[in-house]
């Protein structure tokens, strides 16, 4: 589709023609495609480190073949055995508090037909989005602090006891889900703001004659016209079950609840990049990978059963 | 009508709903800029909501006066203007030939570069070619990695497909090439694009934590993100921050909340200063990306 009919030339000569006729727009794709190929493409050749006994000294090529032995060793490791379980907890979790949040969220805000107020809910609840989460880990950590947060300060004054969210177990995978539901929710609006904005209106009033009430039209003309951008974002969701952002985590976990808060991304930073056990992090890596991949595709089929439709 | 009055009950919860959902979302950072104006009895008894209590800018001067994190800033800022213009040239580069139908051996190209948004080789791979290049603990390690992001690549290749040929065709007659079109008649079209794919940029390299912590490690380089991460964590570096209330004994003590909050206010308000042109932007930029793209 991207080719043109020579223009009646040979085919070789037509080539030669649209070489030289584009060779500006070649010489911008130099610096690109080299880019792509260094820092993309090389580094999934690294992955052949996974295979290795990797050692600086030796390199990717010079280092000791080992063939499974690393993702063996992954599997027999409890520590591994719970990170891989906290990551899925915290990703199930997070999921079910807070995959309908931005859904909810977007079909109040296009009930408001005050414009000004609509505004004003929109510019506030998109600013986390905008903030790194070392402030606004900095600012839960703060806010939930069990001396000087006013968290504690009114729950000690309603219940008389203080509690220690960020260092309790038992807390620590709520305060880590709602605080990703404050960062993030709002900004999630959007997408199906616009799913929504696309629905015909006459469905509405059509519902409205029918003697319809405002519930009945979420449910049944709001909610089947957005189920495919839902899907499509859930698919997306269910892919990534095994990665989990670096930063959120890392800004929240301590040791206290290294037993809870340690994922796969903080996991591999601290025995990997401080460690330097490169071979077995990078083996975590390509397990992570391929069960991702077969996460999104096994979500596009169930997607395709059930809707019709997925992503591809 | 019967259903008016369950309509309106509707609408006002509706509202009320909303609002208390807003003012959730904007309370923790309320709060945060209220202790960072607060007297210290007043934060270490935890009682500051929205409002400073006891009132002071004590804490502001001393942070100011012996923080690094004026440093910090400088270096942030210095990292992602370069950063940013790094993105830029090579995103432009990327997407204005790729906009174009009729460019051979467009379609493998774009299949190299698609590829990379469903499979990355990850933290280890990544981290191990840096540092092969000799690019650790230099800033090169923040702006080649992620030079180019395929996200906002597209953005802008889509933006580009829509300006008119017959512009591009004109001047092409008149003798300019490729080079003087993109300069004088595409990008000068494209401010809009362009400036929300400088934002995603620029708030990406201001936000950065993880790369920084992996790649840099010279204290003196450090951004803002890592400066802040280290004084809310690493209570050494606080005390020689508080230490300066300690030495001027006109200034009344502080607590250290207020100094976490002060510097956590400091770090926000530049972004704060952009968010009108970032919001409008960004919401583009969204709709572009995720309709088109």
């Amino acid at each position: 589709m991207a080719h043109h009919p020579g223009n009646g030339l040979s085919p070789r000569s037509s080539l030669v023609a649209a070489l030289r006729r584009d060779r500006y727009l070649y010489l911008f794709l130099v610096p690109v495609v080299f880019y792509y190929l260094v820092f993309r493409y090389v580094p999934m050749g690294g992955l052949a480190i996974a295979f290795e006994d990797y050692r600086m000294s030796t390199g990717v090529w010079g280092s000791p073949w080992v063939g499974l032995a690393h993702f063996r060793k992954l599997f027999q490791s409890r520590e591994f055995l719970n990170v891989l379980w906290n990551t899925v907890f915290l990703n199930v979790y997070g999921l079910i508090a807070g995959f309908p949040v931005p859904i909810i969220l977007a079909i109040l805000l296009n009930e408001v037909h005050n414009l000004p107020f609509k505004k004003t809910v929109q510019v506030l609840i998109y600013l986390p989005h905008f903030i790194s989460w070392v402030i606004l880990g900095g600012i839960v950590i703060n806010l939930l602090s069990p001396n000087t947060g006013i968290v504690n300060h009114v729950l000690k004054a309603v219940t008389g006891r203080t509690v220690f969210f960020l260092g309790d177990s038992a807390w620590w995978p709520t305060v880590y889900v709602f605080s990703g539901i404050w960062a993030s929710a709002g900004w999630g609006t959007i997408v199906y703001l616009a799913a929504i904005t696309c629905i015909d209106p006459q469905l509405y009033e059509a519902a409205v004659i029918d003697g319809a009430g405002k519930l009945r039209q979420v449910l049944s003309i709001t909610l089947p016209c957005i189920a495919p951008t839902i899907m499509i974002i859930l698919i997306l969701r269910l892919g990534n079950m095994l990665s989990i952002g670096f930063e959120q985590v890392f800004m929240l976990q301590n040791v206290a609840v290294r037993g809870v808060s340690e994922v796969i991304s903080t996991y591999v930073y601290r025995i990997g990049i401080e460690g330097f056990r490169y071979s077995y992090t990078t083996a975590l890596g390509v397990f992570q990978s391929i069960v991702g991949f077969a996460m999104v595709l096994g979500a596009n089929a169930l997607s395709r059963r059930i809707t019709g439709g997925g992503i591809w | 009508m019967t259903a008016g009055s369950g309509e309106r009950a509707f609408y006002a919860a509706n509202y009320v709903l909303l609002a208390v959902i807003t003012v959730t979302t904007v309370f923790p950072f309320l709060n945060t800029v209220a202790v960072s104006f607060s007297g210290e009895r007043a934060v270490l008894s935890g009682e500051v909501a929205v409002l400073p209590v006891e009132p002071t800018v004590d804490t502001y001067r001393s942070v100011m006066k012996r923080s690094p994190i004026l440093v910090a800033l400088r270096n942030t800022a210095f990292v992602t203007v370069v950063g940013t213009l790094v993105n830029m040239i090579l995103t432009v580069l990327a997407a204005y030939p790729l906009s174009k139908q009729r460019l051979r051996g467009r379609s493998a190209i774009l299949v190299l570069i698609t590829f990379t948004m469903l499979f990355g080789a990850g933290m280890i791979p990544d981290y191990l070619l840096v540092r092969s290049l000799g690019l650790v603990n230099t800033y090169w390690a923040l702006w080649l990695p992620g030079a180019v992001s395929t996200f906002n690549m597209i953005v802008l290749k889509t933006f580009f497909s829509g300006i008119p040929e017959s512009l591009e065709d004109s001047a092409m007659i008149d003798g300019a090439n490729d080079l003087r079109i993109l300069l004088r008649i595409v990008l000068p079209l494209s401010l809009p694009a362009l400036a929300t794919v400088a934002l995603f940029y620029a708030v990406s390299h201001w936000n950065s934590y993880m790369n920084v912590l992996i790649y840099i490690t010279s204290t003196a380089k450090y951004t803002l993100q890592m400066r802040l991460r280290q004084l809310l964590f690493d209570s050494s570096m606080m005390a020689s921050i508080t230490g300066t209330i300690q030495d001027s004994q006109d200034a009344q003590s502080v607590a250290q909340e207020s100094i976490k909050a002060a510097s956590i206010v400091i770090a926000t308000v530049p972004i704060l200063l952009v968010y009108p042109f970032l919001q409008k932007y960004f919401v583009k930029g969204v709709m572009i990306g995720s309709i088109k793209g």
